[in-house]
């Protein structure tokens, strides 16, 4: 069946017609045949520089290797050393700078105020819902796009799962305060039916169906690599042994997809967890996450300290989400290891 | 639900009548149609692309036929999707689950089949112990090795009684050692519970050893049905012939007698059994098996041959039971022929280089059209 495809393709018919006359120089390589293509000269070239690197790498030529990341994570754990000093100092709102001494007057604040909790709240409702809604909408994306036998729907979902990654947050959030404006598209579309128009921005539920919009497509690239690797022969094992196409899913396709879900979970839940440009746009105050919190108290009330309290109480909360989920992933990751 | 075992009745196992199924413009199956007997062993034999694994699919269900009938015990199941035919499968990757465990992988078509819980772990045990798999349940499939995987799928495949089992090349991964040994296993395995099967293969010997009848397919169409000893002495078609065992075609032009005409020579051989020989005038080609063909010394005619010609030994290949000698025979326009030296210690070696002359007996050579 590869016949046709393993013969070289000779061009404009000069390979078979030179046929008797055909010398080692002038064989295959001069009658259009792939001589020695551009990629092969390419990784030759690569190989080349190659020659450059130390026969015997020591120790050190690893560490060096790694040391652009180190440096990274340094200057993170960096970062997060100095929130945490200034979150316990008080701001001095009369000289505008932070106590000498440490106290814990600004988490005692934070955890004292309703506003914060509020917040708390609606940060991590959203990252659940809008977690769950991704997951329950990428998958049968994710599905169709791995397992469709037909190419053009394949390009169309890819597409449409890259597409929304060259518009950025921010203008995607301005471009549903349009459509979803009280003069807006969708308003317009409901009064031609007689219907609205309905106040839609700056209410939680369009908060988090921007932010599920936003989310879909990480959601998708985790998932589908997951569902591709499975291979297609195991769901038709699943059905000669009886499984209908729902109960093969549930009880074959989806436990062997769990890593997959558990990383795009993550990725989901911490996005969503510190999110602050869809809030801001979508929610327009109403609806603040943490992180639009925190910004408030370094830009508004200037309160560093504040601020660098909520902002350690945030990594705090992602950081519990994901030690949660990738402990869940932990355990299937075991169970599924071994499998190809 | 429990599956009705395979209850004596007047209808065939499984009936194919010109079953086709095209994939655009390619005809995959062509008009198949066969019937199988309740508790048989059949294998379909052919090369990548002739359309056995095809037949698989339509009869598991995976795919629909364009065209034709295809009955299991006299119902007919194109309308029936794969999880509601009784029909367990072991795929050619094994497709085990590796999420769970070797029982829970044996326990899975019970669970979806709706028994009786109470009923399950016993019945896993029986169907571990059957494939000799006594406490290894708990066991992950990548924790075990390939023979016991290959186990786990044929125990998953039938613990719930299907009426029919279906082997798609399960064994074309393994190496030649532990495939002799899981053929055999199968055998066994399929005569202790009589389940009707039908095993996909390219692997000629395994098709001769596990059967009790062989299909054997090129291009879509199904060539020859036959036992397996039949299929062995018998072939059919030139393809048959040249698929099963060692041998060489010598393409010339059929002669009365029948015979076979090439450069002058004229070679008496035979039809094949129940069709006519080719038309006298025809082009035709004959085919020789290598163990048929006998050598002697230059100038000699080997003992009990009706044909001979002089031959070139171009290679002779050790292969520790026996030597395979590569002739060329050129009074014949230089067509090649093969001989098999079955008793290597017994007779003197031929060298490469070395003219012999190469005999055969009448009936060893199987006249055809040339297609």
């Amino acid at each position: 069946m590869t016949d046709p495809d393993a013969r070289p393709q000779s061009g404009s018919g000069l390979g078979p017609a030179t046929g008797p006359e055909t010398s080692p120089e002038t064989g295959p390589a001069r009658g259009g045949g792939p001589a020695y293509p551009l990629s092969w000269r390419l990784l030759d070239a690569i190989e080349g520089l190659a020659a450059l690197w130390p026969a015997r790498a020591s120790g050190a030529v690893k560490w060096a290797l790694l040391a652009p990341a180190l440096a990274l994570v340094a200057l993170l754990l960096w970062g997060l050393g100095v929130m945490a000093d200034a979150s316990l100092r008080e701001m001095d709102f009369r000289t505008y700078r932070l106590s000498e001494d440490w106290s814990l007057a600004n988490y005692a604040r934070a955890l004292g105020s309703g506003a914060f909790w509020a917040t708390a709240r609606r940060s991590l409702l959203a990252a659940a819902v809008v977690t769950i809604i991704c997951l329950a909408l990428a998958f049968p994306y994710a599905y169709a796009m791995t397992r469709t036998r037909s190419a053009r729907l394949r390009k169309l979902l890819l597409v449409g799962l890259f597409l929304p990654f060259f518009i950025g947050q921010v203008v995607r959030a301005y471009g549903w305060l349009i459509v979803l404006g009280q003069e807006g598209l969708a308003n317009e579309a409901l009064g031609a039916l007689g219907l609205g128009p309905w106040r839609m921005l700056f209410q939680y539920p369009t908060v988090l169906f921007g932010l599920v919009q936003y989310m879909l497509p990480f959601a998708v690239l985790m998932l589908a690599p997951a569902l591709a690797a499975i291979p297609e022969e195991v769901e038709r094992a699943a059905e000669s042994c009886g499984a209908s196409w729902p109960r093969a899913l549930l009880h074959v396709v989806i436990p062997m997809a769990l890593p997959g879900l558990i990383a795009a979970a993550l990725v989901v839940a911490t996005l969503t967890l510190t999110d602050f440009a869809t809030p801001a746009i979508l929610g327009g105050g109403t609806n603040d996450f943490l992180a639009n919190l925190v910004y408030d108290q370094f830009f508004r009330t200037s309160d560093a300290g504040l601020g660098s309290a909520i902002t350690l109480l945030l990594t705090l909360a992602g950081t519990t989400v994901a030690g949660v989920l990738l402990a869940a992933a932990g355990v299937a990751a075991l169970g599924v290891r071994g499998a190809r | 639900m429990k599956p009705t075992s395979a209850a004596p009745s007047v209808a065939p196992a499984v009936e194919a009548e010109g079953v086709s199924r095209r994939y655009g413009d390619v005809a995959a199956l062509a008009e198949a149609s066969f019937r199988l007997e309740a508790g048989r062993f059949l294998t379909v034999l052919g090369p990548s692309g002739s359309g056995k694994s095809t037949l698989l699919r339509l009869i598991a269900g995976f795919e629909a036929p364009d065209a034709g009938r295809l009955r299991l015990y006299g119902r007919p199941v194109e309308a029936i999707p794969p999880h509601r035919r009784s029909v367990g499968m072991v795929f050619q990757r094994l497709a085990l689950f590796p999420h769970m465990t070797a029982a829970e992988n044996v326990a899975f078509p019970l669970r979806m089949r709706r028994w009786d819980a109470r009923d399950i772990p016993a019945r896993v045990a029986r169907f571990l112990s059957l494939v000799r798999l006594d406490g290894l349940g708990a066991r992950r499939p990548h924790e075990l090795s390939g023979g016991q995987q290959q186990r786990v799928a044929i125990a998953r495949a039938l613990v719930f009684e299907p009426e029919l089992l279906l082997l798609d090349e399960p064994l074309a991964a393994l190496d030649a050692k532990l495939r002799e040994e899981m053929q055999l296993e199968f055998r066994r395995i399929q005569r202790e519970l009589g389940v009707t099967t039908i095993n996909v293969t390219h692997d000629q010997r395994e098709a001769l050893v596990m059967s009790d009848r062989v299909i054997v397919m090129d291009q879509g169409r199904i060539l020859q049905d036959a036992d397996p000893e039949t299929l062995w002495r018998e072939p059919a078609h030139a393809f048959v012939a040249g698929f099963l065992g060692v041998g060489a075609f010598l393409d010339g032009v059929a002669a009365e007698g029948p015979a076979l005409a090439i450069a002058g020579a004229t070679l008496p051989g035979r039809a094949p059994a129940g069709r006519a020989a080719p038309a006298p005038g025809a082009r035709a080609r004959g085919s020789l098996r290598a163990d048929r063909v006998r050598l002697a010394g230059a100038g000699a005619t080997p003992a009990g041959c009706h044909a001979a010609a002089p031959a070139l030994v171009e290679d002779a290949i050790f292969e520790g039971d026996r030597i395979l000698y590569e002739l060329r025979l050129p009074t014949m326009g230089g067509a090649r022929l093969r001989a098999i030296d079955r008793d290597p210690g017994a007779h003197a070696r031929h060298a490469p280089g070395a003219a012999v002359t190469a005999g055969w007996a009448r009936d060893d050579m199987i006249l055809f059209d040339a297609d």
